[in-house]
């Protein structure tokens, strides 16, 4: 049996590992274009900010594959031939394969605004290995640098060119920080943060043009409201798409919406191949496709694929929504929903005095939905427990303390958080989230 | 990659095993050599009022201690458990390990160091040396090591002396804080390690028996007493001042600063075993870990956390001094020291709720 797997991300590793624990002798390939080892895209911005060298991206040492029997195989795969079982690398080289995954990963969405195809120097997106090279070669030769996209891989971003001593426009197109997943008050919570670390962030801008000089380096950002933001790099981050463009043209394409569509158990439409990650998208109950782009969603359906890939019997249904990210030097930590609420929700907010920390659960017909917390750190997993068990919110709140997980004498004070709440139950505050 | 500008290609070169950091390695070293095996100091010291090369050597040691404490207070000021601890080590250094000690011998009584006990410090159970001091001296020597080290390590694990207590470790999570990061994280390193450090605490503790068999049969066995002399005299130099001393602080800037405590402290070692069966832990948070690895990047003992962390497997690692610092640097907060008895109920619940094994190595 020859398992190969399109993608070194930590779908296709996670994958290739499963698949090894569970059948000893099978020949494994792991073949990507972006790099040689397994790395972690997320800690691309500790890369760049010097906290880290480019090897200690690598989540595993190198010996573990040899170890495990895990044959890497670096290039692009250019075809697919489902019908010969092949596949084709842009160098010609041709796999044949008995099952196969395509864990390919996102790709950088792109807008065309007028002038951006003859910025053929200075424009970056911030998603691969070969994009920190691009943005480490701008970087000394960059004063201002404009971001665009208020979401996680933008601010991560602005963070490593703040570092870098570039002084930055964030351009974000809604009325306030990424409104995907912050309500307003937090929005706004982050926004005074990213600006206290001399960010200029314009809330409501979008791009109108780019230009460019002679040679082809970005020199200026125009933006809807008349803003002319001079800059020697662009920062494009408005979010990511499933990498499926390559598979459009091949032999025998898998049928492709946003995503690369699979049923439960992972698999395409063609015979004996699969897809994990971020690429992949799914059919939710209602009808509607579902892509998960994050990490975690990304490991788990790495895992859940080398099952079926094995032939188990797989139903992925997709984990209740939990992430964590950080906002320079906030924390953030969020399970299950909280924006986009249906209007009979209610929602408890409270915002610590002092620190930028605040804390918000959302109930609905007498359960708690969702957790938002800013500034302190929570096991999420308590959180999952009590939106699985609907527990009310008085319940939860009076259960708080179990979640908290800052360090040791650290621990956030909940008794004003939990005045608060009183004052909340009493005054009957329970407004529309 | 590395800011742009003169200071900051210093400040990478001497953190990252440029050629600065190689030059101040060798100072490093020559000073300890000139301290330990030559008399250049003496003068020095007595010409600014000091009695002896060592109290200078203490001075100086505290100084820097102190200084890079409070560098680090203030780097770590949104951390209460790094504030705490590193003031700790401060006023630890600056009355144990220095004021008292001296104080002690002003008021005619022995230059007795509290902080340090045996078997970092072999004379504390060595009895010629130790049976001449007054009575509360060798209680406290014999209590110390019996009971306060193991019973301490089995409630809070070894941070509560390697990385709140002990001078090594002060100097090391102070002064040397811009070199932590480069202790070596492979597992060929952690085989190593194993060897190396519980060979010196099997020679230390072969010393210390055969000091107390010389001192009860020696005088009938002037052979035996010659050898444990020659066998102590040999451990004092190769682990007292070479493998503490000189390649223990002479290396900070190009192996990192935990050399001596990881590789060779025999009292690491003795912490390390009790630590293993004790309260203390590491709790992984379940599956929220992302892999970036700036735990193990900063982790001062080259102990790979994140291949714990992203396995969502709380662990105890002998060799890990609880600085906290994986904690800190984590930026998902996904790690959090800890003493706890019994298992932490989380570690079930995801299992429950995905029906996916949720602690299950990845490899
Ligand atoms: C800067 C940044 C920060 C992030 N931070 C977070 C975070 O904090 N939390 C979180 O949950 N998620 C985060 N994410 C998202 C997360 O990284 C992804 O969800 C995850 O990496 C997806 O893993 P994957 O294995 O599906 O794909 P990927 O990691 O994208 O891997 C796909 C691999 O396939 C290769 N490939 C694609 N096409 C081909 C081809 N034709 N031939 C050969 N190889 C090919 C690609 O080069 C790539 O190496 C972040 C993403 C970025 C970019
Ligand atoms: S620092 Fe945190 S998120 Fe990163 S690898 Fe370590 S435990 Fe995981």
């Amino acid at each position: 049996m020859h398992y190969v797997i399109i993608g070194n991300g930590v779908a296709g590793i996670t994958a290739a590992f499963t698949l090894r624990e569970r059948d000893r002798h099978a020949r494994i390939t792991v073949i990507s274009g972006e790099s040689d080892y397994f790395i972690s895209r997320t800690a691309l911005m500790y890369a760049y900010m010097d906290r880290m060298n480019l090897r200690d991206l690598e989540p595993f040492e190198r010996k573990a594959y040899d170890k495990q029997k895990i044959d890497r195989v670096r290039g692009w795969v250019r075809d697919l031939n489902a019908d010969q079982r092949q596949i084709r690398l842009e160098d010609g080289r041709k796999i044949i394969y008995d099952r196969l995954l395509l864990a390919v990963g996102s790709a950088p969405n792109r807008f065309q605004w007028p002038g951006l195809n003859a910025a053929k120097d200075g424009v970056v997106h911030f998603v691969s290995l070969q994009h920190l090279a691009e943005c480490e070669g701008l970087t000394p030769s960059t004063k201002r640098a404009v971001v665009v996209g208020g979401g996680l891989i933008g601010v991560e971003l602005v963070e490593c060119l703040v570092h870098h001593g570039v002084e930055v426009d964030f351009l974000v197109r809604e009325s306030w920080y990424w409104p995907m997943a912050l309500a307003k008050e937090e929005g706004e919570l982050i926004a005074n943060h990213i600006r206290r670390h001399g960010v200029k962030l314009h809330i409501e801008h979008e791009v109108n043009a780019v230009r460019a000089d002679a040679s082809g380096r970005v020199v200026s950002v125009s933006t809807n409201k008349g803003l002319d933001l001079p800059c020697q790099m662009l920062g494009i981050c408005i979010g990511v798409r499933p990498a499926v463009d390559w598979l459009k043209p091949v032999t025998t394409p898998p049928e492709i919406n946003r995503g690369i569509k699979v049923n439960q158990s992972f698999q395409t439409t063609l015979p004996d191949v699969f897809s994990a990650g971020d690429c992949a998208e799914f059919v939710r109950p209602d009808g509607s496709p579902l892509v998960e782009q994050i990490w975690y969603a990304a490991k788990r359906q790495g895992e859940l694929a080398a099952r079926a890939m094995l032939g188990d019997a797989v139903d992925y249904k997709p984990s209740l929504f939990y992430n964590s990210a950080k906002f320079f030097d906030i924390e953030y930590t969020t399970v299950g929903d909280v924006t986009r609420l249906p209007d009979d929700a209610t929602s408890f907010l409270h915002r610590l005095p002092g620190d930028a920390v605040s804390i918000r659960v959302i109930e609905r017909n007498g359960s708690v939905i969702g957790f938002n917390m800013l500034g302190s750190r929570w096991d999420h997993t308590w959180f999952e427990r009590w939106i699985h068990e609907r527990r009310s919110m008085e319940d939860v709140m009076q259960q708080l303390h179990l979640a908290q997980f800052d360090v040791e004498f650290g621990r956030v004070r909940l008794d004003g958080v939990r005045a608060a709440f009183a004052e909340y139950l009493k005054t009957g505050s329970r407004r529309a989230a | 990659m590395t800011k742009i500008g003169t200071t900051h290609w210093l400040l990478h070169d001497l953190k990252n095993r440029g050629i600065t950091a190689w030059l101040l390695s060798g100072i490093l070293t020559a000073f300890y050599l000139v301290l330990y095996f030559t008399e250049w100091l003496t003068p020095l010291a007595q010409g600014i009022g000091l009695d002896s090369k060592w109290t200078l050597y203490g001075l100086l040691y505290t100084v820097a201690v102190t200084l890079g404490g409070l560098w680090v207070i203030r780097k770590y000021r949104h951390n209460r458990y790094q504030v705490v601890r590193t003031s700790v080590v401060i006023l630890i250094q600056a009355t144990f390990a220095f004021s008292i000690p001296h104080l002690l011998k002003f008021l005619h009584q022995p230059e007795y160091y509290f902080s340090y006990l045996w078997p970092l410090k072999m004379d504390y159970l060595t009895p010629s040396y130790i049976f001449a001091l007054p009575l509360p001296f060798i209680v406290y020597s014999f209590l110390g090591s019996a009971l306060l080290v193991p019973i301490m390590a089995a409630l809070f694990g070894k941070r509560w002396y390697c990385s709140w207590v002990c001078g090594c470790g002060g100097l090391a999570n102070t002064f040397g804080e811009p070199w932590r990061h480069l202790s070596d994280k492979s597992s060929t390193s952690w085989r190593i390690e194993k060897i190396t450090i519980y060979t010196v605490l099997g020679t230390s503790l072969l010393l210390t028996a055969m000091l107390f068999i010389s001192w009860g049969a020696g005088k009938s066995n002037p052979e035996l007493a010659r050898f444990t002399t020659g066998f102590q005299s040999f451990y004092g130099l190769i682990v007292s001042s070479m493998l503490a001393g000189v390649v223990g602080v002479g290396l900070y800037p190009l192996g990192g600063t935990r050399l001596w405590c990881r590789f060779f402290c025999p009292m690491a070692a003795l912490l390390g075993l009790v630590q293993k069966f004790g309260r203390y832990r590491i709790t992984v948070k379940q599956n929220m870990c992302i892999s970036c690895g700036m735990c193990s990047k900063y982790c001062e003992m080259g102990i790979d956390v994140r291949s714990y962390a992203q396995a969502g497997e709380s662990f105890t690692r002998a060799s890990c001094v609880g600085c906290g610092l994986c904690a800190e640097v984590c930026p998902r907060g996904v790690l959090r020291l800890e003493n706890r008895s019994s298992r932490d109920p989380q570690e079930a619940i995801l299992v429950q709720i995905q029906g996916v094994s949720a602690s299950r190595p990845l490899i």
